[in-house]
């Protein structure tokens, strides 16, 4: 016999939820064909070995994710000095951990400069940019930790958009965050030169 | 930094949560201790290598199965042939998955005859006889194969308590499965000797 995939599960977790995976040793592949497995749900693995598994979104945020990703897009193709990447894209931190932004950009040099090989899996590698959208589930504290790891690791700037409180929160290295208040736009430059982000479209 | 764990995440978890783990290889020792690092969470592994995810149970259900174990610790205790266990203990099965009956028994010569060190892990060993009591948020189909399961893995004798139908679903190998309409006890004769379930409390609201 076997036990079928428990109906609606995926769909009624409510939040993330953290598993302490520490005791495990499990290489590289084994977490991607792992999370490959477990498609609905989405995964990151914290420096300290938490695995946190998230819920899909609700269809509000994943409309918002669209349009950011379709603007950084748009730009990243016109300025054309780097890649643009989704929601689905992990990738491996310094610290060990594994994330995955709601967007995010990296210079091509520095693309260029992986293995096809690591291309291919959760890269070990920082991206220059990222956006995270506060979705319903989240919780702000955990995004506002996630962010300071993001810079502590290399992100030369990053935002968090928070829709329920339409607020961003700007990071930078070695600067104290920015905080902008229902704010029609935010720019990218100088990282991202020319980049803005029109966010009453995301406001509603 | 750290992230600090997710607060309310055990008990917000309304289902439970089947992950493919089929991927990673992972020691006896290894999944021993992912668990008990985990320890809000309960946790089951079925013979395809999918991790079951258990919130805590509510605490009315927690109640009837304490209720359950008990009757059977009580007797197991006059009985002396064989030794109850609680929710809370893991077992290995034949077919590679581990499952944590809410109550069971095992002689006490087959459970004897395993070395110290199986003993101290979730145990390489099926019980004679498990009680699983269908919680709010079960489906009957999983527990009722889950059931089947444990008999094909060697239980001697399966009790599924469904409060919400106010039925037992009696299992054995071979047998045809017994459905009892809201039984004020059910007689595990021959497997326990003289043992009676008395189902009473678990039909009525907890407290009344």
């Amino acid at each position: 016999m076997t036990i079928k995939p428990v109906p609606d599960t995926a769909s009624t977790l409510p939040y993330m939820l953290a598993l302490d995976f520490s005791a495990i040793s499990m290489t590289d592949d084994e977490l991607v064909q792992f999370c490959t497995d477990n498609g609905p749900l989405r995964f990151e693995m914290t420096a300290k070995r938490e695995l946190i598994i998230m819920p899909p979104e609700g269809m509000e945020t994943g409309s918002n994710n669209a349009t950011i990703l379709q603007r950084l897009a748009n730009w990243t193709e016109q300025d054309g000095t780097g890649i643009a990447f989704g929601p689905s894209a992990g990738f491996t931190l310094p610290n060990g951990s594994m994330k995955a932004a709601d967007a995010c950009w990296i210079l091509r040099e520095r693309w260029n400069a992986l293995s096809q090989d690591e291309k291919r899996r959760f890269s070990h590698i920082t991206p220059d940019f990222v956006v995270e959208l506060r979705s319903e589930s989240d919780l702000l504290g955990h995004l506002l930790e996630k962010m300071e790891e993001y810079i502590e690791n290399g992100v030369r700037l990053g935002w968090l958009i928070d829709p329920r409180q339409r607020r961003v929160y700007i990071y930078r290295p070695g600067e104290a965050v920015e905080v902008l208040d229902d704010p029609a736009a935010v720019s990218g430059d100088p990282e991202l030169p020319g980049f803005t982000l029109d966010l009453l479209e995301i406001w509603g | 930094m750290t992230i600090k764990p997710i607060p309310g995440t055990a008990s917000t978890l309304p289902y439970m949560l089947a992950l493919d783990f089929s991927a990673i290889s992972m020691t006896d020792d290894e999944f021993v201790t992912f668990c008990c690092n985990n320890g809000d969470l309960r946790f089951e592994m079925t013979a395809n290598r999918e991790l079951i995810i258990m919130p805590p149970a509510h605490s009315d259900t927690a109640w009837k199965e304490g209720r359950l174990f008990l009757q059977v610790a009580n007797w197991a205790d006059i009985d002396g042939t064989g030794l109850a266990f609680s929710a809370s203990a893991g077992f290995s099965f034949p077919n590679g998955s581990m499952k944590a009956p809410d109550a069971c028994w095992i002689l006490r010569e087959r459970w004897n005859a395993l070395e110290q060190a199986e003993q101290a892990r979730f145990a390489p060993i099926c019980p004679d006889f498990v009680i699983e009591l269908r919680s709010r948020t079960d489906s009957l189909v999983y527990v009722q194969e889950k059931m089947d399961e444990y008999i094909e893995n060697g239980v001697r004798l399966g009790l599924l308590v469904d409060p919400a139908q106010q039925r037992v679903h009696v299992y054995r190998p071979g047998e045809t499965v017994t459905i009892l309409d809201h039984p004020d006890a059910v007689s595990c004769d021959p497997e326990l000797s003289g043992f009676k379930l008395d189902l009473r409390d678990i039909w009525r609201p907890v407290g009344s």
